[in-house]
């Protein structure tokens, strides 16, 4: 009893997302979470261009969109796969560490990937754009590649 | 509740999203014309053509812009992997530049999120000057769209029909309900959270809280004249407003007495 999940979230809505890459095989799940959409009442279109991203971010792989409380969502998901251990990409939202937090209390292992740094940061940012801009323009500008493959120029709108 | 997965078109997925996530969303159940998606990401970012972006960025005629936000917003694509496309393709020059910097907004206001977490969504700082209209909530004719204002009102319908806004407009939009109609931050940022495809905590109400000046040494506050110049005269020239009793029609100067009842140089702390 020690198979895999990943629980996917609007932070990181891809099929390149750092927890579905690093389990290729596991199956994944995205979750509309019900309670904080009903309170915030957001337009139609962005719910559905969250469940396009999510259908990419699926595709290919046992996958599931679902709607519900998201803790309990990712619980029933990871029992029904046997799976005790749950892999996400980090987010800095609170409720991101809220949800952890009561997933872990539930019993289950989670395993937090981190996204691809930008620029590399500690502690606590200046109060002002500029005084960050200064501290990070030279790392910010440097490439560390040289980017994702694009589609040819005939498949673009 | 599971949702299905098996539906191939689009509107067969709208008609379809649209019960499944009944009294989830406020609205008509019509989709942006903007994709979600990785696919769709990367054909943005192929088209997007970086050269002029820091002449015609502002420009919401023009459009220098990526629109690649909403992408960005959802992890579709990671500040690193958009920095190091753009660069690769198109060398450090002053557009890359700009561009980069743009890319670093976004991970400076992430930064601050992680730092501040729900504290974002109240004042960071006193205020430091405010409007001396009278205080008041957002007004049914800003949730319409009709306020009769052509800038402000196209703005508002591209922002309900699509999800998105220009950047320049956004801070047009902002400092208008603010500075102009009374109306706290807090009222506007959620609204335009409610629309955004791009909506994002962290980026929404930090960029309010900029306009406001509760995190930023001033208010931001526009005129007509800059609204013609990077609109093209556009809006403008379709304002019922243009022969007279345009709000925005004046100098700084005078905007600044009128509003917060400073100089300008009060206002921008010179003084």
């Amino acid at each position: 009893m020690n198979g895999a999940v990943v629980w996917l979230h609007g932070d990181s809505l891809t099929p390149t997302d750092p927890a579905l890459l690093a389990n290729p095989a596991a199956p994944a799940v995205f979750v509309f979470d019900e309670p904080f959409l009903a309170a915030a009442q957001l337009s139609f279109k962005r719910l559905f261009f969250l469940y396009e991203c999510a259908l990419e971010a699926i595709a290919g792989r046992e996958g599931s969109i679902r709607r519900g409380v998201v803790v309990d969502e990712v619980r029933a998901f990871a029992a029904e796969h046997q799976a005790t251990e749950v892999h996400v990409t980090a987010s800095v939202a609170p409720r991101f560490r809220q949800y952890v937090a009561e997933l872990r209390n539930a019993g289950l292992q989670i395993v937090i990937h981190e996204l691809p740094p930008f620029v590399l940061w500690r502690g606590a940012p200046p109060r002002r754009f500029s005084a960050f801009w200064r501290q990070v323009a030279d790392q910010a500008l440097r490439p560390t590649g040289s980017g994702p493959e694009l589609p040819a120029e005939q498949d673009v709108e | 509740m599971q949702l299905r997965t098996d539906l191939t078109t689009r509107a067969e997925q709208v008609a379809y999203v649209a019960g499944a996530l009944a009294g989830l969303y406020s609205g008509p159940a019509t989709p942006s014309p903007i994709r979600g998606g990785r696919r769709a990401a990367l054909r943005r970012l192929r088209a997007f053509d970086v050269r002029g972006y820091a002449r015609t960025r502002n420009d919401v005629a023009k459009r220098g812009v990526s629109a690649l936000s909403p992408y960005i917003r959802h992890g579709v694509l990671a500040l690193s992997e958009v920095r190091d496309s753009i660069l690769s393709r198109f060398g450090y020059t002053p557009d890359t530049e700009k561009f980069v910097n743009e890319l670093a907004w976004r991970a400076f206001w992430q930064l601050v999120y992680a730092q501040l977490g729900d504290r974002i969504h109240h004042d960071l700082e006193p205020a430091k000057h405010r409007s001396r209209v009278p205080r008041r909530r957002l007004p049914p004719e800003v949730e319409t769209a009709t306020t009769g204002l052509t800038c402000i009102d196209e703005s508002l319908r591209e922002l309900y029909a699509t999800g998105y806004m220009h950047n320049h407009a956004r801070m047009w939009v902002a400092a208008y309900l603010q500075h102009w109609l009374g109306v706290d931050w807090r009222e506007g940022a959620d609204l335009f959270y409610r629309h955004l495809l791009d909506g994002d905590p962290a980026s929404n109400s930090l960029s309010w809280q900029w306009v406001g000046s509760t995190f930023s040494h001033k208010p931001y506050i526009f005129n007509r004249q800059n609204v013609e110049r990077f609109s093209n005269g556009e809006f403008c020239m379709r304002c019922p407003l243009a022969a007279g009793g345009c709000p925005f029609d004046d100098s700084y100067e005078n905007l600044a007495q009128r509003l917060f009842g400073v100089s300008l140089a009060e206002l921008e702390g010179r003084r």
